[in-house]
């Protein structure tokens, strides 16, 4: 109650308590009894009014006597003294309009949706609120944890499951809008929806709340029909959450094994195009437009007959580590290794329009780092090693080839056996095309060197064949 | 005018004088009880009408006892008043969530009061 009306009430009762003594003292019956409870009532209430630590719940039962007494004595239908009327009924006056309440909404018949295994926190510095929203959820059949700060808000986040906040705004300390930003800022906490509670007088604050990713707000006094709604939605959205979550994860596993399947064969910017665009790749096998690749060392039983096995690996892991780099930076796909031999292929699994330029470039690359593997080995004391390697453009099988238990990405068709030929008949340090592969290839970019016609064993057409000198010098 | 029995429960001795005295000259039965558990005594043991409930009283608080009482098969029916301090504007919703049936702040209106013990009386058997 406003200080002002306490005053107005212990003046106008000082005004009034001559008179009324001298109308108890002179009437009789009821009248006198009433008046005497009014005397009384008002001296208890000028105490309690007088004193700074009288609490709300004592000040108002104080009110509410001298409030009924005095409606008593004004109920009487004798001839009260107008003088005495008129100081009661101010009083009375006095005291009601300053304790006027205004109508809190009431609550529908509607019935109240139960979420049950639902544990809610209800964070308020007020113990009666706490009371409050505790019924009101229990009624719901929530699991209900309280807070009476935002500190303790805060860690009780950290260790209970938490399915949705109803947060007070105003609170000492640590506040709701700072609560608020906390839950949002966390990545553990930022998914639990939370509902904020206020009076109509912080609708700014609200406002802010809501920018900073409170997901409702609820006026003082709480309405259990808003509020039961309120949590019914903010509960959905959480589940619709944690749903995407889990196919998040889910796609996460999938993406995981893709990568697992492909990674150590193709490039990782493949991988990426194959996650992206998941239609491109049929497992299942497909007829591919690719440029083929295959090297090996020249005489590399010879080379590696006297060589204790270790150095053996290790001159092949050399060599074929590097390679590998090399090939999966062009976008090839690695099919297997054959001993020293690399199979690869350009364009496959995912479409490649530039797979014979990409191969040459690959090969010139390739070539051009056998300069340093060659210097590591000779400071490994290892031998010199030359490679050759061919490429041959044409149609393939690309798919999971093998059986249920064993399968493996890979080609297979006429054009692998014709670049083994083509691969047979390699110069050792050499590059050397087919005529399909040169025919892909922008040749003002390499330089090329004069054809050979080879007439392999099995295949009945003669084949001609180039080799690749280098890049184009540039001008 | 039914003389049905109402229990008023306040533990403010000058307000529940106040008030047994008002209700009585309206023509009720007024029996009193100074605390909750006091309450649900008298309302196993005489059986009232209507039980007008101040909330905040000591041994038992007023919600407690009316979750009590809404819980006890023999009193449940007895519809329960809250009478609550205006200041806690909260207290409306909280009674209603124990299971009173009407809610009256505090300075009591006493012909709004009166309307709705006697709203209770008509529908409850006597």
């Amino acid at each position: 109650m406003a200080e002002p009306a306490l005053n107005t009430v212990i003046e106008l009762s000082k005004k009034a308590t001559p008179e009324l003594q001298t109308l108890r003292d002179t009437s009789e019956g009821e009248l006198t009894e009433d008046v005497d409870a009014l005397l009384l009532a008002l001296d208890r209430f000028n105490v309690v009014a007088s004193d700074d630590t009288t609490n709300r719940h004592d000040l108002l039962n104080a009110v509410a006597a001298v409030l009924g007494y005095a409606e008593m004595v004004l109920e009487q239908d004798r001839d009260l003294p107008s003088s005495i009327r008129e100081g009661v009924q101010g009083i009375a006056d006095a005291l009601s309009t300053s304790t006027k309440t205004p109508e809190t909404t009431t609550s529908s018949g509607r019935p109240l949706d139960t979420f049950e295994g639902c544990s809610v926190l209800v964070v308020d510095d007020l113990p009666e609120n706490l009371d409050l929203m505790s019924r009101l959820l229990r009624k719901m059949h929530c699991a209900v944890i309280t807070a009476e700060s935002g500190e303790q808000a805060l860690s009780l986040l950290e260790s209970e499951s938490v399915d949705l906040v109803l947060l007070d705004l105003v609170m000492p300390n640590i506040d709701g809008k700072e609560v608020l930003a906390r839950i949002k800022q966390s990545e553990q906490l930022r998914a639990i929806p939370v509902i904020m509670i206020s009076g109509r007088q912080d609708m700014d604050q609200i406002v802010d709340c809501i920018q900073v990713g409170a997901d409702d707000y609820l006026l003082k006094p709480v309405n259990s029909v808003l509020l039961n709604a309120r949590i019914k939605s903010g509960l959905e959205r959480k589940r619709w959450h944690d749903k995407e979550e889990q196919y998040r994860e889910q796609l996460e596993k999938r993406e995981q094994f893709i990568r697992q399947t492909f990674g150590r064969y193709i490039s990782d910017a493949i991988v990426e195009e194959i996650l992206e665009s998941p239609e491109g790749l049929k497992l299942g096998g497909d007829l591919k437009s690719v440029t083929l690749m295959m090297s090996d060392i020249r005489s590399f039983t010879t080379l590696v007959e006297h060589l204790p096995p270790e150095q053996v690996v290790t001159l092949l892991n050399r060599y074929l580590g590097k390679m590998t780099d090399i090939i999966l930076e062009h976008g090839g796909t690695i099919d297997e290794f054959l001993g020293d031999a690399v199979l690869a292929a350009f364009g496959a699994p995912s479409d490649m329009k530039d797979h014979a330029e990409r191969a040459v470039t690959c090969a010139i690359a390739m070539q051009a780092a056998m300069d340093e593997i060659n210097h590591q080995n000779s400071a490994d004391g290892l031998p010199k090693i030359e490679m050759a390697i061919a490429l041959n453009t044409g149609e393939v099988v690309a798919g999971n080839i093998g059986s249920e238990r064993r399968s493996k990405y890979g080609f297979v068709g006429h054009e692998v056996n014709v670049t083994s030929r083509i691969e047979d008949a390699t110069l050792p340090n050499e590059i050397l095309v087919s005529e399909r592969t040169l025919n892909c290839l922008n040749k003002e970019k390499f330089v090329v060197g004069p054809s050979r016609n080879l007439k392999p064993k099995g295949i009945d057409e003669t084949l001609a064949v180039f080799p690749i000198m280098g890049d184009a010098p540039s001008d | 005018m039914t003389s049905a029995a109402v229990l008023l429960v306040e533990d403010n001795d000058i307000n529940r004088d106040m008030l047994t005295r008002r209700l009585t000259r309206a023509g009720l039965t007024v029996i009193g009880a100074a605390d909750g558990q006091t309450a649900l005594d008298r309302m196993r043991s005489d059986l009232p009408a209507v039980v007008l409930m101040d909330m905040t009283l000591p041994v038992l608080d007023g919600w407690d006892a009316c979750e009590q009482a809404k819980a006890d098969p023999d009193i449940a029916h007895i519809p329960i008043i809250a009478l609550t301090a205006h200041a806690m504007a909260a207290d409306r919703e909280r009674a209603m969530s124990v299971g009173c049936s009407e809610y009256e702040t505090k300075p009591i209106d006493f012909p709004a009061l009166l309307a709705k013990i006697y709203q209770f009386l008509e529908t409850t058997p006597s």
